[in-house]
């Protein structure tokens, strides 16, 4: 059974869509969550046993080919699995955290009619994202990629009957699609200059003697083109927002803890290419730090509890890519492994919270909750203090490692790096705390109605939640860079900074909790202060609540051009005036014509005689002339 | 000229004057016995060949052809009978409803 | 010139100007008279020929019955009919154009067959034609060889009297 426990993992959740999908409504919720959220949990045992396998065989990679897809000449394509140390760590993540959702899930989902239906996609979107972190090759790898895209449009859009939600599932299958223009034309040239796109082949050749016949940076663009349209980097990062339209699970597998990670995970597994692509990895940092830094100014003045997180998870990719530009694509693997446990964390507390709250999400109409709500207020705490940095928990070593990276990488750190990632961690330290205060710590805002409604969540949610929150804790100490470094080795640290590693240690702890103290003068008793704040640099907070007006740019650039060309030139000219044209055109010389024949038919029967014997006259002549 | 190549131009002429009948005339019955002029000029020649090579074959089918004209009539004179008591005329112009 | 020849060209013109007569008369009792004269003129023909036992069936059935009938369907016919005031349809020109050139090439086609002249036929004449149409081995032929023909026809008989039945119901149900 070794060699197929890859497919097999693989293959459970695969299972767990097709039963859900086609017997749930049939069977009842019971059978549905026992499937949907069993068969994700055995694959995390199958996913544990593989693991134990590598360390047995101190690293070695299990390979596993499933099916040959095509042959075609000389070129095999075929559906292989891979498993190392990264995707181990990756396989993990996904099938660990998935299935705490999933669990989760069957709490928050239970008064859903379509119960059935979520846990089916929620199963596909497991089997897909396996696929992706799995695949040996850079196909199987895109299959996953666009299954994960397919997915997140379904559970996204999974309340279609809201015309705006079903608007937001289409938005963000749209801009993955930009992106992957970008994977694919990386991908074609990879095939065309090495033969193969089997990532441990790609990265050999790369760091090989000889070579490759294309540009790694132009490959390494293009593929990182990709990145940004999945893992919501600027300029395609305005999907994410609206992704927060669908039920808040989804937003916590997908948009935080696995999906988003697939833009890092795939510069990450490239490395080899990558160590060899000095521009592409320059620009990867700046998009990633510019990135960071938009997002955390934007989450300060957001008052959408999930908004706030998902800009916090927009800033902290831009900080896993910020790792990945400076070449240490260990420490990115190793902050995506912890930003998964504290952001799912947070964003199953925020959906504690809307379920406590009766489904109100925004933080000005909170408040005073810590009280009613006990668990998820330690729990999302804790989670708060991971991502703000705070020590001994997760977030602080791996933000840690990203900002000492920044700083000292032999491959592109540099003090203005590390400064704006500095400034950056404040900010979210800052915002975050901030939430927590709002959501919280402050006297109640709440009306009265929802008040007198506000009760803890269920055990099957708040459980998860503090497993979630105890891997916040301690995840940090289990240092993925170093597990990771047979496979990705750690840039080479600028010597005359040595000295510099303790004391910017120090300078980050005192950041996170300068960003503490500053969300609690400012939100304190409430939010008068912030009001007058707001009042006082009003042009400045229009713009950040207007997020830097970027999807209204977006529309008037290309939608509304699109839309122009849409409806005069391929509506009106191509469709009406050709196609229809061109058919009507015909329709009306046949019809002329028919006119004209029909003339023939006069009803005269005298007339039909005439033709006939006419007939008869021309034979016979026929017949005189060829004798 | 010789009296097969005469009864021959005259069963000839006889057809083409009864086609000629057919063709011109406006009254459906006179266009009924142009037709029958038609018959009687194929049936001379019929006749004149059978004479000529002395087979009674030719009479009988000779025979048969009365009968079946004789058959053809009894239906056509009623079909226009009926047509003529639709239309109150026996004008064929009047008959030109597939037109067009 | 003999007798027979005379006669016959007597006939051929008579049946002729009858022809011609169809198409020149007005009223259709004419046309029906000149048709009557063109086919006892016809009837002479073959009778002069030898072909006795079709000229008498000419006579009987063709003019006794078929034309007779024809005649009672005229009388039935009201005066003020405007087909007798426009004997002509419109396209008569080109019509007779038309026509004229098919006679052009049907007796142009018979004139250029090869021919046995009078000359060879005339010892044949006579004796045996009129030896092989007598109503006898006539009639022995039919019933003989050509019994099937024979039933055949009066089945085509029936099918005619039951569809003029059936034509005239059809007639009196839709006058009503």
């Amino acid at each position: 059974m070794t060699m197929d426990l890859l497919t097999l993992i693989v293959l459970l959740p695969l299972a767990g869509f097709v039963l859900n999908g086609l017997l749930g409504n049939r069977l009842g919720k019971g059978f549905v969550s026992v499937v949907g959220c069993g068969l994700p949990v055995l694959a995390f045992c199958a996913t544990v046993q593989a693991f134990l396998q590598l360390q047995a065989s101190q690293g070695a990679a299990l390979a596993e080919t499933a099916y040959t897809w095509a042959t075609v000449g000389d070129f095999r394509f075929e559906i292989a699995f891979y498993f190392d140390r990264l995707s181990a760590l990756m396989t993990l993540i996904v099938t660990g955290v998935g299935s705490l959702i999933h669990i989760y899930s069957t709490g928050y989902m239970k008064e859903d009619a379509s119960y059935a239906r979520y846990f089916a996609y929620l199963n596909l979107f497991l089997f897909f994202m396996l696929l992706l972190v799995l695949g040996r090759s850079l196909l199987v790898c895109f299959v996953g990629w666009e299954g994960v895209g397919l997915a997140s449009y379904l559970l996204i859009g999974f309340w279609f009957e809201d015309p705006a939600k079903a608007a937001a599932g289409k938005k963000a299958f749209i801009t993955n699609r930009v992106g992957d223009a970008g994977f694919l034309l990386g991908m074609f040239l990879l095939y065309h200059a090495l033969g193969t796109l089997d990532f441990d082949a790609v990265n050999e050749a790369f760091n090989g003697p000889v070579a490759p016949a294309v540009s790694a940076s132009l490959v390494g663009v293009l593929l990182f083109i990709g990145a940004t349209g999945k893992s919501a980097q600027i300029p395609l990062h305005v999907w994410l927002p609206d992704a927060m339209a669908g039920p808040t699970p989804v937003s916590a597998l997908i948009h935080a803890a696995t999906m988003v990670t697939a833009g890092v995970y795939l510069v990450a597994r490239l490395n080899g290419l990558y160590l060899h692509a000095p521009e592409a990895s320059q620009l990867i940092a700046v998009v990633g730090l510019a990135t960071a830094f938009f997002a955390a100014t934007i989450a300060v003045v957001q008052t959408d509890i999930k908004k706030v997180l998902a800009y916090s998870t927009v800033s902290q990719l831009g900080f896993m890519f910020l790792a990945l530009g400076v070449g240490a694509y260990g420490v990115a693997v190793f902050h995506v492994y912890t930003h998964a446990f504290f952001k799912a964390c947070l964003f199953l507390g925020a959906g504690s919270v809307i379920h406590a709250m009766s489904g109100e999400q925004d933080i000005r109409r909170m408040g005073g909750l810590a009280k009613r709500i006990p668990i998820t207020f330690v729990t999302f705490a804790v989670a708060t203090a991971a991502i703000a940095g705070i020590p001994p928990l997760a977030g602080f070593f791996s933000k840690d490692e990203i900002l000492w990276f920044a700083l000292a990488s032999e491959r592109g750190g540099s003090p203005l790096l590390w400064a704006v990632a500095s400034f950056t961690a404040l900010m979210t330290a800052f915002y975050m705390f901030r939430l927590l205060w709002l959501t919280f710590l402050t006297p109640s805002r709440m009306d009265h109605e929802t008040e007198h409604h506000v009760h803890e969540s269920p055990f099957s949610m708040t459980g998860v939640l503090i497993v979630l929150a105890i891997l916040s804790a301690i995840g940090g100490f289990f240092h993925v860079y170093h597990f990771l470094e047979p496979v990705m080795p750690m840039p080479a640290e600028s010597e005359a900074l040595e000295h510099l590693k303790l004391p910017l240690i120090f300078f980050a702890v005192a950041t996170g909790l300068a960003g503490l103290a500053l969300a609690v003068f400012v939100y304190r008793g409430g939010l008068g202060r912030a009001e007058q704040l707001q009042r006082r640099f009003a042009g400045l907070h229009r713009v950040l609540s207007g997020k830097y007006y970027v999807d209204e740019l977006y529309e008037a650039v290309l939608g509304r051009p699109l839309h122009w060309i849409s409806e005069r030139v391929f509506l009106g000219l191509g469709d009406r005036a050709l196609i229809d044209g061109s058919l009507h055109g015909l329709t009306g010389l046949a019809q002329r014509a028919a006119g004209r024949l029909s003339r023939v038919e006069t009803g005269n029967l005298q007339f039909y005689v005439l033709l006939a014997v006419l007939g008869v006259v021309a034979s016979l002549a026929w017949m005189w002339g060829h004798g | 000229m010789d009296r097969t190549q005469l009864l021959l131009t005259l069963s000839i002429a006889l057809f083409c004057l009864g086609l000629v009948g057919v063709m011109i005339r406006r009254n459906a019955l006179v266009m009924l016995m142009c037709m029958e002029l038609m018959l009687n000029g194929v049936i001379l020649s019929l006749v004149t060949f059978a004479e000529r090579t002395a087979t009674l074959s030719g009479a009988v089918l000779v025979f048969l052809v009365f009968v079946v004209a004789a058959a053809e009539i009894a239906i056509a004179i009623p079909i226009v009978l009926l047509l003529s008591r639709q239309r109150h005329t026996l004008d064929v112009g009047a008959y030109s409803e597939l037109k067009g | 010139m003999s007798l027979e020849t005379l006669l016959l060209y007597f006939f051929a013109a008579a049946a002729l100007a009858g022809g011609v007569l169809m198409l020149i008369a007005r009223h259709p009792m004419r046309v029906a008279l000149a048709l009557i004269s063109s086919m006892l003129s016809l009837a002479g023909i073959y009778a002069l020929l030898g072909v006795h036992v079709i000229a008498v069936f000419q006579v009987l059935i063709y003019v006794g019955a078929v034309m007779v009938f024809m005649v009672y369907v005229i009388m039935l016919l009201d005066v003020r009919d405007p087909s007798f005031l426009e004997r002509y349809g419109r396209a008569m020109v080109p019509l007779v154009a038309i026509a004229a050139v098919l006679a052009v090439a049907l007796s142009a086609a018979v004139s250029r067959g090869k021919m046995i002249t009078a000359a060879e036929l005339a010892p044949r004449h006579a004796d045996r034609a009129a030896a092989t149409f007598e109503v006898q081995p006539f009639s022995v032929e039919f019933i003989e060889r050509y019994w099937l023909h024979f039933e055949l026809t009066s089945v085509l008989l029936l099918a005619a009297v039951v569809a003029a039945i059936a034509v005239i119901k059809a007639g009196r149900r839709h006058d009503g």
